[in-house]
């Protein structure tokens, strides 16, 4: 007897039937075709061994579409008081951004000029994932931020995707490309939440360039619900004498998977990957990074940083290429994990491929339980076990937080973090 | 106020203390000298209440009560504290959390208000002001990067904010250059008062020229093998330990 591991047809047919209802563009066609041709990937998908896509093979979703959207109550999610940009179902919700700030240009909708159509999908490739081709597919309407040249953009430009749930399971897919000019300097944060009880699935790509000596600060944060499926493409190209800083935080969701490619496309580049995954329950998080040195002289540093607890299962895979041409690399890539219970998985895998001889690439990855020396330490002093644990395991993933230069951005993940940690 | 009776313990069946008797009073500084290997860190860590040590036999009375069977942090909230040889570094937590999470530990231990941010800042600046120390040793995480003076520096400057009444230092001038050995006894010696007991554990006399004892005791193979004055601590700096063993042998003999 044969037993059949296809994945059945009902999640496929109900999103392409979502694409199919979508006036035609090249984008979507091309979208359409890939995601046909790839299908939605299961364990035997060396890039998803792990993290296994079943339900969402086997739900039928809507396209999220919201009513209302000026009844929404969402200061519960905004974090800094500055420019807004604000997507609810994957639909730009013009009543709730707040634009109009000199060097800062939002455009959507009819606004988009023929540029920005050719950019759209020009750095993450439609056929980059098979996520990336269904939002191709899908997608309602690509959004354009734009940082004009030499603009000093405070607190933050705050993005924040907001998914309706209710009693079909819906599915959004946000697309967003961020056009940072020379000398630009800003924090992006990147916020996506669920309102409302029920499936949800978001489909989201972000693209972007980082031109010249400009200064990105890029923050995305989970924070959807516990019945939340999530699958984030962000590909982002830096040119020379730029900075990157990228953080990736996720508290929320039933399961997130994350794939971040940043290309160093120049030299004298800084470029940071950090990440921050607290999964409790049956929470799943799987990031996947793919760095690519492609010229002599910049420097990359990457720490992710895991607690999982009860069954939680997180993924690292961490893809650095040094490119021939890349010579005086420097990269360091280090993940860590905690794992708070004996029920709790996590699988990493660093992967270095390096075809420059003189560069300096170091991976460390560990995964563990919280050191006895230092707890010891702290119930010495007077501090209770419980309280002992809660502080070590709030610095052990605070201190990738302390990094991020935003302060408010920082103390809100902060105190997230304190929240998640008490559940 | 410190009362150890026929104490036995050791690790993974190996004997290490072999019947410890030492009575310490409020107000007295007593000295543990011995070679390595004699149980000196051992007897610190039992009192302390590190996991991975067999109590075998005998007792340990902080107060009348028993020592042995409360928790690290009870016998911190009981007024115990230990400077360890080692201290912990402990990346992402800063002193002042640190500190203000173990002052209010040990205040709420006892039915006392925990102290809120304001409080705290003014109480420990003080204790800053007493100890002759650098101001930014509280936004630096827990012994993060410290150099060796700088970690038993910050030993001494949490046992003067957790006002402890018996502290034990264990080997504290280990590894300490001169100066920094003599900034370290300056703060001991700010903290001796007539309500506070001492156990210092060392290896070398040259502590004890800067924290004067008023007794002490030589442990070796697990036992305290001779008791005194602090001329005892001359004599060993004199001699070496051999002399002792000498002693004992030929008491054994004889």
């Amino acid at each position: 007897m044969s037993v059949s591991l296809e994945a059945p047809a009902v999640g496929l047919d109900s999103l392409t039937q979502i694409a199919s209802a979508l006036p035609p563009t090249p984008l979507r066609a091309a979208g359409l075709e890939a995601f046909r041709r790839s299908g939605i990937p299961t364990t035997r998908h060396e890039e998803w061994k792990y993290t296994s896509l079943r339900e969402l093979a086997e739900t039928s979703f809507v396209a999220a579409s919201a009513t209302d959207v000026a009844q929404l109550d969402l200061d519960a999610w905004l974090i800094a008081d500055g420019p807004r940009i604000v997507l609810v179902d994957g639909q730009i919700a013009p009543e709730w951004c707040r634009l109009g700030i000199p060097g800062l240009d939002v455009r959507f909708g009819d606004r988009l000029t023929p540029t920005d159509r050719e950019r759209i999908g020009s750095v993450a490739a439609i056929d980059a994932t098979p996520f990336s081709a269904l939002n191709a597919a899908c997608h309602a309407e690509a959004v354009m931020i734009e940082l004009a040249r030499g603009a000093v953009i405070e607190p933050a430009i705050e993005i924040l995707h907001v998914t309706i749930a209710g009693a079909e399971a819906v599915a959004a897919f946000p697309r967003l490309f961020i056009l940072a000019h020379s000398e630009a300097e800003a924090t992006i944060v990147e916020t996506y939440a669920t309102i409302g009880e029920g499936v949800t699935f978001t489909c989201a790509v972000t693209e972007g360039t980082v031109a010249a000596n400009a200064h990105v600060e890029h923050v995305k944060v989970q924070r959807e619900s516990e019945q939340a499926l999530h699958i984030a493409l962000t590909e982002i190209r830096q040119e020379g004498d730029s900075s990157l800083n990228t953080f990736s935080v996720t508290y929320g969701g039933k399961l997130t998977r994350n794939d971040l490619n940043i290309f160093l496309n120049g030299s004298n580049l800084h470029c940071r990957m950090d990440g921050v995954v607290v999964q409790n329950g049956g929470q799943v998080c799987d990031n996947h990074t793919r760095l690519d040195h492609a010229f002599p002289h910049c420097d990359s540093f990457e720490v992710y940083k895991h607690v999982l607890d009860d069954q939680a299962m997180a993924v690292f895979n961490g893809k650095i290429f040094v490119h021939l041409d890349a010579q005086k690399t420097d990269a360091k890539q280090t993940n860590q994990a905690i794992l708070l219970s004996p029920s709790a998985t996590m699988n990493s895998k660093p992967q270095l491929e390096i075809f420059a001889d003189d560069v300096k690439c170091t991976h460390g990855a560990t995964v563990g339980q919280l050191r006895s020396d230092a707890l010891f330490y702290l119930r010495s002093r007077g501090i209770d076990e419980t309280q002992a644990r809660a502080i070590l395991v709030y610095a052990f993933a605070a201190e990738v937080l302390e990094k991020i230069e935003c302060e408010p951005v920082r103390n809100e993940l902060e105190r997230l973090l304190y929240e998640k940690l008490q559940a | 106020m410190l009362q150890i009776k026929q104490l036995h313990a050791g690790v993974e069946d190996k004997p290490i203390l072999k019947g410890i008797d030492l009575t310490v009073r409020s107000g007295e500084v007593h000295a543990i000298m011995g070679p390595n290997g004699s149980g000196k860190s051992t007897l610190a860590n039992v009192l302390a209440g590190r996991d991975g040590y067999d109590i075998t036999s005998g007792q340990v009375l902080f107060d009348g009560e028993e020592l042995l069977e409360l928790d690290p942090e009870e016998r911190a909230h009981q007024g115990l504290f230990m400077a360890f040889q080692y201290p912990v570094e402990i990346p992402g937590v800063s002193n002042s959390y640190f500190l203000r999470a173990a002052v209010n530990a040990k205040r709420q231990a006892r039915g006392e208000s925990e102290m809120d941010a304001l409080e705290f800042m003014t109480f420990i600046k003080e204790k800053i002001k007493l100890l002759h120390l650098e101001g930014d040793l509280l936004t630096r995480s827990v012994n993060e990067g410290f150099s060796g003076g700088e970690k038993k520096r910050n030993e001494i400057f949490q046992m003067a904010v957790l006002e402890p009444r018996l502290c034990v230092l264990d080997e504290t001038d280990s590894g300490l250059d001169i100066d920094a050995l003599k900034t370290v006894a300056d703060g001991v010696n700010a903290l001796r008062s007539p309500e506070r007991g001492f156990l210092v554990i060392t290896h070398y006399q040259r502590l004890l020229n800067y924290i004067v004892p008023d007794f002490v005791h030589i442990l070796m193979d697990g036992r305290i093998v001779k008791s005194g004055g602090k001329e005892l601590a001359h004599e060993l700096e004199a001699k070496g330990y051999g002399w002792i063993e000498e002693e004992l042998a030929a008491g054994a003999r004889g």
